[in-house]
């Protein structure tokens, strides 16, 4: 019976992957890789949404001319101190990159890349209108400008925030996990909840913030019309929300340190917060750079606080780059335009996503 | 038994499934849960407007509505994203400023031969009603009112100030007035004379507008964006003035700045015809600080009287028409018996689209109503324009940096002018 049984045939371990990785990238590509692609075509395109949904041929082919009109302007020049706060820092950082490259601190790929960024700190601000020129269009860069701002202070907040938090809950007692639910507990809300929340705790008329000024005997600050701290209002509100997730990670994070090396350092009378500067920190540093990043991507897309909280304003100063997409595509019906824009905040979380890779390859050898 | 099933089943759906349509549809005014089917108990526009909706759906047989849940903030963005993606809702309110995009795409179905065997005269429409859901020719939408700016008044503090005079306000008829009667009622009662959002909605730039066709002046004329003039500089002025002087804050946005006038800290309070009943049923709450409320046209701090005025209307897509001929009558009969209750939706303190309503007793003695009679024959709107909503935008964010971040008034509306160019020219 064995010797007439017939050869069966068999998969090897590829063919077998494959069939198995099928599924997902079946998805994968009909839902992400078909959209992207889509998104850059319609960027080359004069799109009404409106309009081409009713007639599929009144859509025209203008090439890179979305780009131009977002991007570009009337008699663009480009200066080397037209921005020095931003593109002297640009400076340093390349003579950082530079000497700490030298001195051996940081590997090649890391001094790289801080480079890179650097030199584009220093070159990308250097444009400006000359001469009785103009952007094409105004808001793009001050968005941009302003969304930038807002990963740069909600970054760190979150980050800083969230490991102070994990390394004092990091105790196993039932009034820990109490705590450690409820700091959790903020970033299963949706973002319309999490908006009406602080839109009532920021309000001038009944909120706490107010209440609690005006129990100081200050008068309450109106938050989310005051241009110098509508921002910050929004930046609080995200720094409440995403707390939860980075906690988690950080805590995770902790629990992979050997107790040992606690017991160790103490006998070397290293406690308290030199244990957590020479301990904690270092081996934390692969979960520091794995939130940080995770949080640039995310944070880059904030959309709904800026516009349920402050509908973009006073005077744009919360404007941000997704919430300017969604009214370019939607309210203006200019799909083309928004798709260009689109892909610009592609690139530049694309930019991140390989930072990390690049960093993460790093830390693994 | 088993044949009884069927039996009972087939004869269930020929009974409901088969003739009976369900007609969705989709507004604004925002959500009211139990309005009920007593069009003339509700109060407040989500209210009454829901009522009506659920009284069309409980009688015209047949016939049951859906209201689809729509948030007011991003209600056009929804509904234009229902369009391209196929899924537009069988009824829809919109704007008369919306009307020229909308109608101009082919996105509304015309309804100018349907109406008449819908039941709906349009002979009975004001000429401007008419006029509002008309477009290239056609009759694409079933007005349902006409809404303006109104002064929103507190009698006692006004009392207070000494600008009472017969039992009716007394109101400033130029800039100068504006700014030393806001003064003498500051001194006088130790309040802000004149609140509004003008830190939210549009309302701000409304209010701007109406003193810059008080002027007859405008933002735009024609393809050429007219901003940058002398008459939006004191139509700004006239209001920066007061921000100045401390007799109005201009950070408070919408809830605010009418919780302000709710709560008696403000003698004026500018907003639309769409509270008047709401404002009415406020004050006779013991706990609310208003008390003695009056509504009173936009005075005339220039030359000709004029105050914003826009219009909400009914539209049904034009695919619905084209494919489905039977939900397509039944939207019209919904549409009908919105026409046909213009009095209850009046009640909100809107103003009426049919000379049938506008002239009966019912009407006329609504709360307030002989107070704002004026109101409409000084009802004005920017012309016609695609780029409607990206206007008032630029607009808002403008004006917003004159009197929230201290912009100069010269560079705001030069900036102001060179956007809305932009729009025009795309």
């Amino acid at each position: 019976m064995s010797g007439s049984a017939p050869q069966k045939w068999r998969m090897n371990q590829t063919q077998a992957a494959f069939v198995l990785l099928l599924p997902f990238l079946a998805t994968y590509a009909l839902f992400l890789i078909y959209p992207f692609f889509r998104g850059i075509w319609i960027s080359l395109h004069d799109w009404n949404l409106m309009a081409v949904a009713f007639n599929p041929d009144a859509k025209e082919f203008v090439g890179l001319h979305n780009y131009e009109r977002v991007m570009w302007g009337e008699n663009i020049t480009w200066g080397a101190f037209v921005n020095p706060l931003v593109q002297i820092s640009g400076l340093i950082g390349l003579a950082l990159s530079i000497f700490l490259r030298r001195t051996g601190r940081v590997s090649k790929v890391t001094a790289i890349a801080l480079a890179i960024a650097a030199v584009l700190l220093v070159f990308l601000p250097g444009f400006h209108p000359g001469e009785g020129g103009r952007w094409y269009d105004r808001r793009f860069w001050p968005t941009v400008g302003n969304t930038m701002m807002f990963v740069g202070l909600t970054v760190p907040g979150v980050t800083v925030s969230a490991l102070l938090l994990a390394a004092a809950l990091n105790r196993e007692t039932k009034a820990m996990t109490v705590f450690r639910t409820l700091f959790f507990l903020s970033q299963i809300l949706s973002v319309t909840v999490v908006t009406l929340i602080w839109q009532i705790m920021f309000s001038p008329r009944q909120g706490l913030v107010a209440n609690v000024t005006e129990a100081f005997g200050g008068t309450p600050i109106v938050w989310l019309t005051d241009e110098r701290f509508a921002m910050a209002a929004i930046v609080i509100t995200t720094i409440w929300w995403s707390l939860g997730i980075a906690m988690i990670l950080f805590l995770a994070g902790l629990q992979d340190i050997s107790k040992d090396l606690y017991e160790a350092a103490s006998l070397d009378n290293a406690t308290g917060l030199r244990a957590f500067w020479y301990i904690t920190l270092p081996n934390l540093k692969r979960t520091v750079t794995l939130v940080i990043v995770l949080q640039v991507i995310l944070q880059f897309q904030v959309f709904g606080q800026a516009h349920l909280m402050t509908q973009g304003g006073p005077n744009d100063t919360t404007q941000v780059l997704v919430r300017y997409i969604y009214q370019t595509a939607f309210r203006d019906s200019d799909l083309g335009r928004a798709s260009a824009m689109a892909v610009f905040l592609f690139v530049i979380m694309g930019a991140f996503s390989v930072l990390q890779f690049v960093l993460g390859r790093e830390e693994d050898r | 038994m088993k044949h009884l099933i069927i039996g009972a089943a087939v004869a269930a759906t020929i009974a409901t499934g088969a003739s009976a349509q369900d007609v969705t549809l989709g507004r604004f005014f925002g959500a009211c849960e139990d309005a009920g089917t007593d069009t003339k108990a509700s109060v407040g526009e989500a209210c009454i407007i829901q009522s009506i909706i659920n009284a069309a759906s409980a009688e015209i047989d047949g016939v049951t509505v859906t209201t689809l849940p729509t948030d007011w903030g991003n209600y056009y963005d929804q509904i234009k994203a229902s369009y391209a993606g196929g899924t537009a809702p069988d009824i829809h309110v919109l704007h008369r400023s919306s009307l020229a995009e909308f109608a101009g795409l082919g996105a509304l179905a015309d309804l100018s031969d349907d109406l008449a065997a819908a039941g709906i005269d349009t002979a009975d429409w004001a000429p401007a009603a008419l006029s509002a859901v008309s477009s290239d020719g056609g009759i694409y939408a079933v007005p349902m009112d006409f809404h303006a700016n109104l002064w929103h008044v507190n009698m006692d503090l006004m009392e207070k100030a000494g600008l009472v005079a017969e039992g009716k306000p007394i109101l400033p008829t130029s800039p100068e007035e504006l700014l030393a009667q806001a003064q003498q009622f500051k001194d006088a009662t130790g309040q802000n004379y004149l609140a509004a959002d003008f830190a939210q909605f549009p309302i701000g730039v409304r209010v701007v507008l109406a003193l810059m066709w008080q002027q007859n002046a405008n933002i735009f004329d024609g393809d050429n964006a007219t901003i940058d003039s002398d008459a939006a500089k004191n139509a700004v002025q006239a209001i920066t003035q007061l921000f100045g002087a401390g007799l109005a804050d201009p950070q408070l946005n919408y809830a605010d700045s009418q919780q302000a006038f709710l709560n008696g800290e403000a003698g004026i309070l500018v907003n639309g015809t769409w509270v008047v009943d709401f404002y009415t049923d406020e004050a006779t709450k013991p706990e609310v600080g208003l008390k003695s409320y009056y509504v009173a046209d936009f005075p005339t701090l220039f030359a000709d009287g004029a105050t914003w005025a826009d219009s909400h209307m009914w539209a049904i897509p034009a695919s619905l028409k084209a494919n489905d001929p039977a939900k397509y009558a039944a939207a019209l009969k919904v549409l009908a018996f919105i026409n046909d209750h213009n009095i209850d939706w009046a009640r909100t303190g809107h103003m009426s689209v049919r000379n049938s309503v506008l002239n009966s007793e019912e009407y006329t003695n609504l709360p307030h109503r002989s107070e704002y009679a004026g109101t409409a024959a000084i009802a004005r709107d920017t012309p016609p324009s695609a780029r409607y909503g990206a206007i008032q935008d630029v607009l808002n964010r403008e004006l917003q940096a004159i009197w929230l971040t201290d912009k100069d008034v010269n560079a705001a509306l030069a900036d102001a002018n060179i956007e809305v160019q932009d729009l025009l020219d795309r």
